[in-house]
């Protein structure tokens, strides 16, 4: 239990450094230090609801504490060029950020352990030799240059998927959840995914297969072999088993890491998510929902880094079960 | 007797060449006796124990020799059916050879139910059963591998090795790990349980006091080949082979006066190249001339329990005497002059 | 986030003395000759530097320059051939001369971020392994911070605010790269303090600048070319990822930027591959020759009884 709070502690004092530092990034931007939340685009009524809100006029110091009480209570001001509050924003788009790598790491990483189980398995094959440097070759690939090739092939060359969006025009749903199940969504999400899973699956399968490698030398697999279990139960219940655990934490670092990562998948696809709203924030100076967005990929991440320590703890029962003697 | 190896040889494949880590070991186990195959690190007798499990590393394998269990030739082919069913393995290392994601009783349950002909209750029924024969409390079974201590961990490992009742135990090194107190506790445990049982065990030791301590007989090992081997008493007073000589004096007798202990100078030779004839001859204080050049046969069983592979054999009473003086021992192994 | 896993620890030097800097970088230089996948990778890496060297006599046509054809108009998105190996862009372009020149920006990119992640890396991990104490708590806590930040969101921040020149690019990548280097060296360095060859050193004397660079470093070196070699892929991706979204400086020439180009002038549509494809190519060689020699290294840091 003091473990749990320790890693949940330290994980918060994270977001708290990375929220620090981009209140004074963002202070420190050319322009005044006001230029933060306030811009000529808002009208007269929401500039002064902004001052007061952020409390632009008080010191440095004062800002600061205003700052972190705003985003507590999901605070985060106003959009310049939408003029609308960047927190409704935010959560519009973030469901389809979510999807988007839920789905594609679920994929990778179904394929990427059934795929490094059974590189482990044609251990000093040629198929090894091959495989091997393949995977690394998708590592290699800038993801959103795997995206433009497949894009090319598969949307604008073979017609078989739309070429970006999340949903065609024209189309009304009566809640989320049905536009998000519905055909066309999924249609839309396809290449997306698809492109993701592919440049993502390679550390799952590299991580599994080199675990795997390790674990088949271990004494206890050795032993369930003298015990004359069959080859089945030792390489999956045995093996596998344990070869898992690194791969289940990865999961869940992944899904932060990839929040991130996203940003230029979903600027080739034009996915309507979180890293494309910064981009295009960034691109025009919108401060208030460049920050937001910002803030919001790194609570994620400090959120799945959390997740993974308990994953950790929770799966191993070497931690989970102290010592009794 | 029910277990023999004759002549058996296991050679590694490495990328420095062919490892003879077994070359031509010979002994046999007879039913209901505790035998101790012992000898120091490298000198192949885990390895020859491994062998007859059929487990070997990737790049070992069998080149020779036949093992014989209740009769029948086995390999690594026809093991399989006899794994843990009538041949059963006690490791070094509980901590390592236990997985550690499962607790002990799935793992003893999981051997009965797979292995055995149990249904998942009276497996259950039957590891309770095993615990308590080693001296473990029933709650345990629920416990992770490292949740035990390291003797409670050997005793669990123990209790597997004992679930399908084996005819025949290969213990390797099984006391090796602990400290003393809880080594000889355990060693009373299996003696225990040999007499319980009926069992036949291999007690695989480089420690000669644990093989003075419960052995019944012993099979000396040195460089991959078998020199010695016979009743306990007979070897370990009256020995032999110069090795035995001199291990006896390498070892404190936990139940004697301390002994100047005298090491065997020297390190045994390289199993990638061995060398003709006897293997010990480098280290050897009585070594001849043709020691070099030829190996001794080990005599057969039949005719003597107690047998040697030494060209000397004959003066082994003589030899003995002078092997219990450590200047001996400090001389530079040149051929003897005795 | 827990921490990794330690690798296991190199083998003392085995003359008691402690080891001069000599055999480890005979050791290091000789990897490629026994691992074949880097030398593949030394190769790719000196044929890039080749071309970036020689890239005027490659492609003597200025990348930028908008080239027409015999009739005066613009000379746009022609099919590869004779005349322009790759074709040309939507603005007359040659793509070819574009790609070869691309080379001199991702080498100078990946490069100067892998020096300066490699040695600020291996720097604060020898400080914070050896010293421990406040300095290794502190600095360590600084590595959580930078670890914390989101990778690209920060990079396209940083250069989307304070302009998108090279250095700002490397300056981004080389502050959120160094603390994975240096959390695995500081480990290393702390699993080594504690050798008895290291407390003999000590005890004779050694000042606390000779242990650390006679005795202590020499084993790390292996690490801190591993993570080099990471670090120029990362660098590179990163990059053209920043050009890609728009961030860069629209008068440079690098594979990013042809991507970039590409995508929002609807090559993808028209099927143009020789453009974009390239590019694309390229950044996987470079990067992928990085990951074999980083593997390379990582051996000879930690050699692997049973292969890979």
């Amino acid at each position: 239990m003091k473990i749990v709070l320790e890693r949940f502690a330290h994980n918060a004092l994270a977001l708290l450094a990375v929220t620090t530092i981009l209140f004074f990034m963002f202070r420190l931007m050319p322009g005044t230090p006001l230029a933060a939340f306030i811009n000529e685009n808002l009208n007269a009524d929401q500039q002064q609801a902004m001052l007061e809100q952020f409390g632009l006029d008080k010191p440095m110091w004062m800002q600061y504490f205003i700052y972190l009480g705003n985003l507590l209570s999901g605070e985060m001001g106003l959009s310049f060029f939408q003029r609308r509050p960047v927190t409704t924003i935010l959560f519009e788009v973030l469901p389809n950020s979510i999807v988007l790598t839920l789905t594609s790491l679920i994929i990778a990483y179904i394929f990427g352990v059934l795929a490094g189980a059974w590189l482990a398995w044609r251990r000093g094959t040629w198929i090894e030799r091959v495989a091997v440097p393949a995977v690394l070759a998708t590592r290699a690939a800038p993801e959103f240059w795997i995206g433009m090739v497949l894009l090319a092939l598969l949307s604008f060359n073979a017609g078989w998927f739309p070429s970006g969006g999340a949903s065609s025009p024209g189309l009304a749903y009566a809640n989320n959840w049905q536009r998000m199940l519905s055909l066309d969504y999924l249609h839309h999400l396809a290449l997306p995914v698809i492109t993701l899973a592919l440049y993502l699956q390679g550390l799952p399968l590299l991580l599994m297969r080199s675990n795997m490698l390790e674990v088949m030398h271990e004494e206890f697999v050795t032993m369930a072999r003298m015990k004359g279990l069959s080859e089945w139960r030792i390489v999956i219940g045995h093996a596998a088993r344990n070869a898992l655990l690194p791969v289940v934490t990865a999961f869940a670092l992944g899904v932060g890491l990839s929040m991130g990562g996203n940003v230029v998948i979903e600027t080739v696809f034009s996915w309507p998510g979180i890293g494309r709203l910064l981009v295009q924030a960034v691109s025009v100076h919108d401060y208030p929902l460049a920050q937001g967005a910002f803030l919001m990929i790194a609570l994620v991440l400090a959120l799945m880094n959390f997740v993974a320590d308990l994953l950790y703890m929770a799966l191993d029962p070497r931690v989970s079960h102290g010592r009794r003697a | 007797m029910i277990l023999e190896v004759d002549g058996l040889q296991i050679h590694y494949h490495t990328a420095g060449g062919t490892v003879r880590a077994v070359d031509g070991a010979s002994f046999a186990i007879p039913e209901g006796r505790i035998v101790g195959l012992v000898g120091e690190s490298g000198c192949g007798k885990t390895t020859a124990v491994r062998a007859i499990m059929g487990v070997l590393a990737e790049n070992g394998r069998r080149a020779g020799g036949r093992v014989t269990f209740k009769g029948k030739p086995i390999d690594e082919a026809t093991t399989k059916p006899l794994l843990w069913r009538d041949i059963a393995y006690v490791p070094q290392s509980a901590m390592s050879s236990l997985d550690p994601v499962y607790t002990v009783g799935t793992q003893i349950v999981e051997v009965l139910t797979k292995r055995g002909r149990h249904g998942r209750a009276a497996a259950r029924a039957r590891a309770a059963e095993l615990f308590d024969l080693v001296g473990l409390s029933e709650s345990r079974l629920g416990d992770y591998p490292h949740q035990f201590s390291g003797g409670m961990r050997q005793r669990a490992a123990i209790a597997m090795a004992l679930a399908l009742e084996p005819s025949l135990l290969l213990a390797d090194e099984p006391v090796t790990a602990l400290d003393v107190i809880v080594q000889r506790q355990i060693l009373d445990t299996l003696r225990a349980l040999q007499q319980r049982l009926k069992l036949s065990m291999v007690l695989v030791t480089h420690d000669i006091s644990v093989v003075a301590y419960l052995c019944d007989e012993v099979v000396v090992m040195y460089a991959g080949q078998v020199i010695e081997s016979g009743p306990v008493r007979e070897v370990l007073g009256r020995p032999r082979h110069p090795y035995t000589m001199g291990l006896r004096n390498a070892f404190p007798d936990l139940m004697s006066d301390a002994l100047e202990l005298v090491p065997i100078a020297g390190s045994p030779p390289d199993l990638g190249d061995p060398p003709p004839g006897c293997r010990f001859t480098p280290r050897c204080p009585f070594a001849l001339a043709s020691c070099s050049t030829q190996a001794a046969a080990i005599g057969s069983r039949q005719d003597r329990a107690h047998v040697s592979a030494c060209l000397r054999d004959g003066e082994a009473d003589h030899l003995r005497t002078s092997a219990l003086d450590p200047v001996t021992w400090q001389r530079s192994s040149a051929y003897a002059t005795s | 986030m827990v921490d990794a896993p330690e690798t296991s620890v190199v083998v003392p030097p085995r003359r008691g003395r402690g080891q001069s800097i000599l055999p480890v970088l005979r050791r290091m230089a000789a990897m490629p000759l026994k691992d074949p996948f880097a030398f593949m990778g030394l190769l790719i890496y000196a044929q890039f530097v080749a071309v970036a060297l020689f890239a005027d006599q490659l492609a003597p046509v200025d990348p930028l320059e908008i080239l027409f054809t015999q009739a005066g108009k613009v000379a746009a998105n022609v099919a590869p051939g004779a005349e322009f190996p790759l074709g040309t862009t939507n603005l007359g372009r040659d793509i070819y001369a574009q790609l070869v020149h691309g080379t001199r920006s991702a080498l100078a990119v990946g490069l100067s971020a892998a020096i300066i992640v490699a040695t600020v890396g291996t720097v604060v991990g020898l400080v914070a392994g050896y010293f421990g104490g406040t300095i290794d708590a502190v600095l360590m806590r600084i590595a959580d911070m930078a670890l914390s930040l989101p990778f690209l969101p920060f990079v396209i921040v940083l250069t989307g605010f304070l302009g998108a020149s090279t250095s700002n690019i490397v300056l981004a990548v080389t502050l959120l790269l160094w603390p994975n280097s240096a959390r695995v060296i500081r480990s290393q360095v702390l699993s080594l303090r504690e050798r008895a060859y290291i407390e003999a050193a000590r005890v004779t004397g050694a000042s606390h600048r000779r242990i650390l660079f006679v005795h202590i470093a020499p084993n790390i070196l292996p690490l801190s070319f591993v993570y080099a070699a990471i670090a120029i892929g990362w660098a590179i991706i990163t990059e053209a990822s920043v050009n890609f979204l728009g961030f860069g400086d629209p008068t440079s020439v690098s594979w990013g930027m042809m991507l970039q180009d590409a995508f929002t002038s609807q090559a993808l549509s028209r099927g143009q591959y020789a453009w974009f494809v390239p590019p694309g190519i390229c950044i996987i060689l470079v990067v992928v020759a990085g990951f074999f020699i980083s593997r390379g290294y990582e051996e000879v840091f930690m050699p692997r009884l049973r292969g890979r």
